[in-house]
């Protein structure tokens, strides 16, 4: 019997029945073309999502409307013309073929929309608070009504195309929402006012769609629980929970539950946010509405999902980030291997990609967008006929990741680990802030990839020239980390790296400079910042503070240095030392600071193992920090190519 | 996708290499230079030209062949 019952029973939708209550929810890609249409690219990644086993699979939101005032991404899916059938066709097709309900979302970007104009419609003008969206453009009673209609006609179009249920999304400052939050929606016109006219175009939408495809067709929506907008006159929960009701009324056949605005200035999905923290809002919507009830938000381990289920706190799992990462995340967590997840760590680069019109990729899974090129070996690697012995020097996440994929191609893979434990800088960045101990989830999971492949782990192995020489191998992949810079100045206080302060827990003097303000920097910051008062001084030679860290947690990091009284230099080039004194070259400008102590946060590459190969003839390759000081993507990605490239 | 820099139209103000996470971007004679390899097409450096010197192509369905 499965540890989830709850998870894999069978679900009700309308007069549709899923096989189990797990929803691959939408979630937008840029693997579509820039003209809306659909790409073989798209399509193999949602047919991964389908044979992952969820009960229900949505495709990513699609714009229905042909100016594109709807569009919100280069690379959105759309569904304005008969003419975007065929492909549309194509996912439902293959979601269907593997036994899970297909759901089509609808999708008017509005506050957010207008990528390729140069302005964004809305039910008000409201200025935009996030600089990447444009100028917002009221919308006039008649492009109202005119909405609607390409709302109900997307729906029919959805429905020739084969699938199963529509979903209408009304979140974070797309169209639906701009009108039902107080925030966005001033309008005198019959479509503003109270929670029930602002809910208006909401339900003249889901009317309209359920007259054009019949009761036999489900039709769900996403809608706002919780804006998080109280600092800018956003809904009250009350007036959110109104919504859910209004949307029932209309006709709606589920709801899904939704937690802030891209806008809100409270973290929503990082990990600082617990998981299962937001269930209390679908507790609320639950206690109004009768039709099925999902939620996604953090909640990346199945049994919380379980027992919101059993608490009757949910109706259905929604999942975009876990199954990004792991779109076998259903069928694992059914068969007891929970270990083999490729777990999300919500770093959220794939949301930082959508933004910047790239296809989304993912730290923890390289063959994201991949699944349908057979090198890439989502679905296995072909043997190779060549198999090699390989050194990988660093249990890292660069030389694991590269370790298993390499011995999953039939290659004969050692590892040695300086450490008693894996995970090489991992181990320090789990420690920075509050959840942050999540990123030792992918390590586990790499381990235990390695260990199923057949790598030979040794930890407790510094290894030497002279032991690498009497070892038989091919190939010789160092993954070793990076090096911390040496200080090249004489400085009479102490002088510490990220490892002592982190791993060696030494406690620096509390007037210290932190050289460097890259993702290493700041981290050193915020640890000793939540551990202690600290005056710090961080130094950052180029413009950009933070320049390597996601813009979901750089933000949440630069108000608590600023909280926290932390003098940040940029552009400043440390230029001499006299005694305790720091010269610095701020912009041409001098300045001196005073400190006790000086943390060495800058890094290099570790290429120390080139003349060693050279002399023995051995194959050499750098990855992760070891070739360039990054992120944890980076490593874990280079860890990937290097693996599939061995041959 | 990665980035195409015109080192011919870029004037070398360095913004984009700022912002680079992996810098995979660097100033060399003046101009802006991409190793390739390092990039991770995140897209960061694209608006941060003001002379569009950097463009990230999106393909289109023509495209496809």
């Amino acid at each position: 019997m499965s540890k989830y019952p709850h998870i894999f029973s069978p679900g009700f939708i309308g007069s549709l029945v899923a096989k189990n209550r797990v929803k691959y929810a939408a979630t937008e890609t840029n693997f579509p073309f820039a003209d809306g249409y659909v790409s073989d690219r798209e399509v193999a990644y949602m047919e991964a999502q389908a044979l992952g086993g969820a009960g229900i699979v949505t495709t990513q939101g699609a714009y229905p409307d042909p100016k594109g005032e709807g569009k919100g991404f280069k690379g959105m899916m759309a569904i304005y013309n008969d003419r975007f059938i065929p492909g549309l066709a194509r996912i439902a097709s293959v979601i269907k073929q593997h036994g899970a309900l297909s759901c089509l979302q609808i999708l008017h970007c509005g506050r957010e929309g207008g990528v390729d104009l140069d302005y964004s419609l809305m039910a008000s003008v409201v200025p935009q608070k996030l600089s990447y969206f444009k100028t917002p453009k009221e919308i006039t009673h008649e492009e109202i009504q005119a909405s609607i209609k390409e709302h109900t006609d997307a729906a029919r179009r959805a429905r020739d195309a084969g699938f199963d249920m529509i979903e209408i999304s009304g979140i974070v400052g797309y169209l639906i929402s701009t009108f039902i939050s107080r925030y966005t929606n001033k309008r005198s016109d019959g479509y503003g006012g109270n929670i029930r006219s602002r809910c208006r175009l909401m339900m003249e939408i889901i009317q309209g769609i359920k007259a054009k495809v019949g009761n036999a067709m489900p039709v769900g929506i996403r809608l706002c629980g919780l804006e998080l907008l109280d600092d800018r006159g956003g809904n009250t929960l009350e007036e959110s929970l109104e919504s859910f009701k209004l949307a029932e009324e209309a006709g709606a056949d589920y709801v899904s539950v939704t937690i802030g605005w891209h806008e809100s200035s409270t973290s929503v999905i990082t990990r600082d946010v617990p998981m299962g923290h937001w269930l209390y809002v679908s507790k609320e919507v639950k206690k109004i509405v009768k039709i099925p009830v999902m939620m996604a938000f953090r909640q990346f381990l199945p049994h919380i999902p379980e027992k919101a289920l059993a608490d009757d706190v949910i109706d259905f799992w929604e999942a975009c980030r876990p199954m990004i990462a792991d779109p076998e995340l259903p069928r694992k967590a059914s068969e007891g291997r929970e270990d083999e997840i490729i777990p999300c760590i919500a770093c959220n680069v794939c949301f930082s990609r959508l933004y910047y019109h790239q296809p989304i990729m993912c730290s923890v899974r390289p063959t994201v967008g991949h699944e349908g090129e057979p090198e890439w070996g989502y679905y296995g690697f072909q043997k190779t006929t060549n198999p090699k012995k390989i050194v990988i020097i660093g249990g890292g996440p660069a030389g694991l990741q590269c370790a298993a994929v390499a011995a999953r191609k039939g290659h004969q893979v050692s590892l040695f680990e300086k450490d008693p434990g894996l995970g090489g800088s991992i181990n320090l960045a789990s420690q920075i802030d509050e959840g942050a101990v999540e990123l030792l989830r992918p390590v586990k999971t790499l381990q235990k990839e390695c260990q199923n492949a057949g790598v030979i782990i040794q930890t407790d192995v510094c290894m030497t020239e002279e032991q690498l020489g009497s070892l038989d191998y091919d190939v010789l992949v160092i993954a070793t980390g990076a090096l911390t810079r040496k200080f090249s100045f004489d400085f009479p206080g102490s002088i510490y790296t990220p490892g002592d302060i982190i791993a060696h827990k030494k406690k620096p003097p509390i007037t210290s400079a932190i050289i460097g303000g890259n993702g290493v920097g700041l981290g050193v910051a915020v640890f000793l910042l939540r551990s202690g008062d600290y005056n710090l001084t961080i130094i950052e030679e180029s413009g950009k503070l933070g320049r390597d860290v996601n813009p979901f947690y750089l933000w949440q990091y630069v108000r608590l240095l600023k909280e926290r009284g932390v003098k940040i230099f940029v552009r400043t080039a440390l230029k001499s030392i006299s005694a305790n004194a720091l010269q610095l070259d701020i912009r041409g400008n001098n300045t001196n600071i005073e400190v006790d102590g000086v943390i060495m946060a800058l890094q290099d590459s570790h290429r120390s193992w080139d003349s060693f190969a050279r002399k023995h003839g051995k194959e050499i390759y750098y990855i992760g920090d070891a070739k360039q000081p990054r992120r944890l993507n980076n490593a874990i990605h280079d860890g990937y190519r290097l693996g599939m490239v061995i041959s | 996708m990665i980035p195409i820099v015109d080192r011919k139209i870029c004037v070398g103000c360095g913004k984009c290499v700022e912002v680079c996470p992996p810098q995979a971007l660097a100033l060399i004679d003046n101009s802006a230079y991409l190793r390739e390899e390092l990039c991770e097409e995140c897209g960061f450096c694209a608006p941060e030209c003001s002379v569009n010197a950097i463009v990230i192509y999106f393909p289109l369905s023509k495209d496809r062949s």
